[in-house]
């Protein structure tokens, strides 16, 4: 009797995890409300569409440090996972990822260059861009780019920029006449570095103060204690709400993108491609997503879903992402210790 | 300035409703020792504040000399003074204490050098300028204290209660010392104590005070001798009352002792006393003698103390009284529960108010 | 029976000590020094570079002028407070310390609420008619002090009126009635002996000051940026080495300038008083 028992458990204990090894998607991704969407938005997508299960892991705070493990040992457990901007370069580097196919992925060719990365796609993004209190500008007058930032008569008042180096040099370089695609060519010299810096120099005594987060540097605007300052994009929609008179200047933005990437040694490297597109190129799927959490991508024709006005907040938005420059977190990642202290004590002077 | 008398006119000092001191006149003679002596409560430091510029008055007025003082800050008054807890500058030298009332002057360093090193000589402190406060034995900074009041010449010294921190054999040194400063020096001393033994060795005149007024004034022998009242009678010293009611012919009858005495004076006390101070008292022998009252009574406790001895007896009526015998030559004595015939003399018994209590 | 058979009274005390203080400092020296081999790079970057000493010097003046504005400020209200009668004494001194109750935090960014562009300093000086413009009041040097006095005054008025509640006022009476006028009184004899809990408070404030961060971030510009936030900043750049030499810097400056303070303090004031009278 209890070996009867004990045998048909077993072979229950057995025979499940067997039927749906062949078929299971493992996702690592942060926890917390993104999980909570994507587990409601794409996963039942995805395994409506394939009929596979899926499994998603929330990653300890650091998903490179796991993957790495997993590479070293040859035994790799995700078949996707997310890449933020900043482990992107980290991972290529090392080699962490697989490449992406992109003839599998998106044979018709309907993503943007964007949007397409080597080892991964851009699955969400955000900006960090200059804002205006329309009612501090002079009469008829509106700030069109980074040189009106930069331009203290023309558009008089306090200012403000985030208390670090990365993108505020990119910036300077856009006022100082850069164009978009040449700023990373720019700024990998010596002389770009240093051009920038003396382009901050005009700029620092109009800034009273360097704000060190989102929070802050909303305050700030709100508070009228600056009239000019850098933000996130998904900060000035409740900015609006409350009553203040601001208007984002996409011209000139820091795009951020984050990636869903396949990691090196994937044991589903086809299955991952469709979760890929799940993630990715869904418009209705996306537009979902977008309504929990301000992150678009660059899903084909996610803005078709929207009203104009709607589509016009998004950072992705066509018009929007044409203006800015992707953040170039490679860049940074290979420079920051240098520039980072030169920028701290230059702060300081 | 030379020295000064003062006059108290009819100060009153109320407290909301408490009254500290009610209409409180008192004359002092220029150079005189005149101690205020009464229980805390009493009103003598309040006349002292009053006269060192502390508290005001609410009603009457102060001379010094002959300049009304009531409306002057304490600085003005150019009065000495000595604090019971000495109150020494804790950061100043002993040197620079004395200086004090004298820099303030705007006396010359050489003035400064001299007087200050003078007054300490007098206290026999001269060794001590630079020395520290809490460097200092009690009895020596009391004489600093005593030094840096009357650097400054003031008429009129004011001293409360100046002794009250000292031990027994110190405090009575000091007063010792403080009959010659005050001999050497010549000033007006008002002095403030609840001590009667301080009052009667140092004092001139003594105003014993009560409930805000004075009770009686008048030297210490005065006050011992011919209390007026019975609480200034058993404030100083000890005494033995016993009533007194109005006899036949001028003469008074006191039921205690079962006797009678005549030739008291002042008949017109309304409640009167007779007090007599134990040390008057004395055994005498049967019969009766002229100008004596003597009555039986049996020892009831013998206290033994070296230069005298102090018994407790009870009359026959049941009264306790207390004498002292000074054991002069060949005196011995006597033992517990012994009958006795004691006696005192009329012109030794005085009458005073009683207390209606 | 000797003291010395109490002195296993000191042990709490000093294992305490050893655990909470001397062991993180040596910590501190330890992680400035090795990074992870031995290396005096941190240390050469603070001498070397202008700026940081600009940084340590301004900690020093700031806390300077907040320990001074300070005494200035409190030592009247303590002595205004040491006269009243001891029921009223009792009240202000609640006053004084409600305050204290509050995090420094939100006094500070009540502060932020008074000196804004739209704040209430502003806007009542436009009711009046004083200014047309804004007056730019926050992030600047002025906002860190006003704020940082308002925040430690309380600790120097409560230090002096310690002090003064234990001089014996018959002392002022007999400075009186020795010839000195209310105000010599006070100069000759109050002050001196109030002057030890004086210096104490004025130390501590400034002790107080040299770690002080939160204000100078939030009400100051890059300007007012201190020692402590040099430190903030760098740990939250995970510069753990040269945040731990900032560290035994800020703990080097504070000793040596506390030990000049209480010298050079009690010295100043002992000249000026002389000299004053």
């Amino acid at each position: 009797m209890n070996k009867l028992l004990l045998g048909a458990a077993a072979s229950v204990m057995l025979a499940q995890p067997v039927l749906a090894q062949d078929k299971v998607l493992t996702i690592a991704g942060s926890g917390g409300v993104v999980k909570e969407i994507s587990e409601r938005v794409f996963l039942p997508a995805f395994e409506e569409a394939t009929g596979w299960s899926t499994k998603f892991v929330a990653a300890e705070s650091n998903i490179l440090l796991e993957v790495r493990t997993m590479v070293a040992s040859g035994q790799m457990l995700y078949d996707a996972m997310e890449v933020s901007a900043s482990a992107y370069p980290q991972a290529v580097r090392e080699g962490l990822l697989e490449p992406i196919d992109y003839k599998l992925l998106d044979p018709n060719n309907e993503l943007p260059d964007k949007a397409k990365k080597e080892f991964g796609v851009v699955a969400a993004s955000y900006s960090t861009v200059p804002v205006q209190r329309l009612d501090k500008n002079p009469e008829g007058r509106k700030m069109e780019s980074w040189s009106d930032f930069w331009d203290v008569e023309a558009f008089p008042g306090p200012r403000s920029l985030k208390q670090q180096p990365e993108y505020n040099l990119e910036f300077a370089l856009l006022a100082d006449g850069v164009a978009l695609d040449d700023l990373y060519d720019v700024l990998g010299t010596e002389e770009g570095v240093d051009r920038a810096f003396d382009k901050l120099d005009e700029l620092k005594p109009h800034i009273p103060v360097w704000w060190t987060s989102g929070a802050q540097s909303v305050q700030l605007l709100s508070d009228g204690e600056v009239f000019y300052s850098t933000t996130y994009n998904g900060r000035v929609g409740k900015l609006q709400e409350s009553g203040i008179d601001v208007e984002i200047m996409w011209n000139g933005g820091a795009l951020h993108t984050s990636h869903v990437g396949i990691p090196k040694g994937a044991p589903n490297y086809e299955a991952a491609h469709e979760w890929v597109r799940v993630r990715t190129m869904r418009p209705d799927l996306e537009a979902e997503y977008v309504k929990h959490l301000p992150y678009p991508n660059f899903a084909p024709g996610l803005f078709d879903a929207m009203t104009e006005e709607q589509a016009k907040t998004m950072p992705t938005y066509p018009a929007n992402a044409d203006l800015q420059f992707v953040a170039n977190e490679e860049f940074w990642a290979d420079n920051i210790e240098r520039i980072r202290e030169r920028f701290d004590e230059w702060l300081l002077e | 300035m030379s020295v000064a008398g003062l006059n108290f006119r009819h100060i009153t000092k109320r407290y909301g409703p408490v009254v500290a001191l009610d209409r409180f006149s008192l004359d002092v003679a220029p150079g005189e020792f005149m101690t205020f002596l009464g229980p805390s409560g009493s009103g003598k430091t309040t006349a002292l504040n009053i006269l060192a510029g502390f508290t005001s008055a609410t009603e009457g007025d102060v001379l010094i000399g002959d300049r009304s003082v009531v409306d002057l800050p304490p600085e003005k008054r150019n009065v000495g003074m000595v604090f019971q807890s000495y109150s020494l500058f804790p950061h100043l030298t002993v040197f620079e204490n004395v200086a004090f009332p004298l820099r303030l002057r705007g006396a010359s360093a050489d003035t400064i050098k001299q007087k200050v090193g003078s007054v300490l000589d007098m206290v026999k402190l001269a060794d001590f300028g630079g020395r520290m406060p809490n460097e200092l034995s009690g009895g020596q900074r009391q004489r600093v204290a005593f030094a840096r009041a009357v650097v400054f010449d003031p008429p009129v010294l004011l001293m409360d209660e100046p002794l009250g921190a000292l031990d027994l054999k110190l405090r009575e040194q000091m007063q010792l010392e403080i009959k010659r400063f005050h001999a050497e020096i010549g000033c007006t001393i008002i002095f403030v104590t609840h001590d009667q033994g301080e009052a009667l060795t140092l004092s001139d005149r003594v105003a014993v005070m009560r409930d805000g007024r004075i009770a009686q004034v008048g030297s210490p022998q005065d006050i011992y001798d011919r209390p007026e009242s019975q609480y200034v009678a058993e404030f100083i010293g000890r005494t033995n009352l016993f009533q007194l009611r109005r006899g036949q012919g001028g003469t008074w009858d006191i039921p205690d002792l079962a006797a009678a005495v005549s030739g008291i004076a002042e008949a017109n006390l309304s409640q009167a006393a007779l007090s007599v101070r134990p040390e008057k008292i004395r055994p005498v022998p049967a019969g009766a003698q002229a100008d004596q009252i003597a009555f039986d009574a049996k020892i009831s406790d013998v206290v033994f103390q070296g230069d005298h001895v102090q018994y407790e007896a009870v009359a026959q009526g049941g009264k306790t009284l207390i004498f002292q015998d000074h054991r002069g030559p060949g005196s011995e004595l006597l033992p517990k529960g012994l009958a006795v015939r004691l006696g005192f003399s009329a012109s030794d018994a005085v009458p005073v108010e009683r207390e209606t209590a | 029976m000797s003291a010395r058979s109490y002195l296993w009274l000191f042990l709490p005390a000093l294992a305490l000590l050893l655990l909470f203080i001397l062991a993180p400092a040596a910590d501190l020296l330890r992680a400035s020094m090795f990074d992870p081999d031995f290396t005096t790079e941190h240390f050469a970057r603070l001498v070397t570079r202008g700026v940081y000493i600009d940084v340590m010097l301004r900690t020093i003046r700031v806390s300077l002028i907040v320990a001074v504005c300070c005494t200035i400020i409190g030592y009247p209200i303590a002595y205004f407070i040491n006269l009243q009668p001891r029921s009223r004494q009792t009240i202000l001194l609640f006053l004084i310390l409600i305050p204290m109750w509050m995090s420094i935090l939100i006094r500070t960014f009540a502060w932020i609420v008074v000196l804004g562009r739209d704040g209430l300093l502003n806007e009542a000086l436009a009711a009046v008619g004083l200014i047309d413009e804004p007056v730019r009041m926050l992030f600047t040097s002025g906002a860190v002090l006003a704020a940082m006095v308002q925040i430690l005054l309380p600790i120097q008025i409560l230090t002096c009126y310690a002090a003064m509640t234990e001089i014996d006022f018959d002392l002022i009476r007999a400075a009186r009635v020795l010839g000195a006028k209310p105000r010599q009184a006070l100069m000759r004899v109050f002050l001196p002996l109030s002057l030890d809990g004086t210096i104490t408070g004025l130390v501590i404030v400034f002790m107080l000051s040299m770690g002080f961060f939160i204000t100078p971030a939030l009400l100051g510009g890059r300007q007012d940026t201190m020692i402590a936030n040099l430190i903030e900043f760098q740990v939250q750049r995970l510069n753990w080495s040269f945040a731990a030499a900032l560290g035994l810097v800020l703990l080097l400056l504070t000793i040596v300038m506390i030990v000049l303070l209480r010298g050079l303090g009690r010295m100043a004031a002992r000249r000026i008083l002389k000299a004053g009278l």
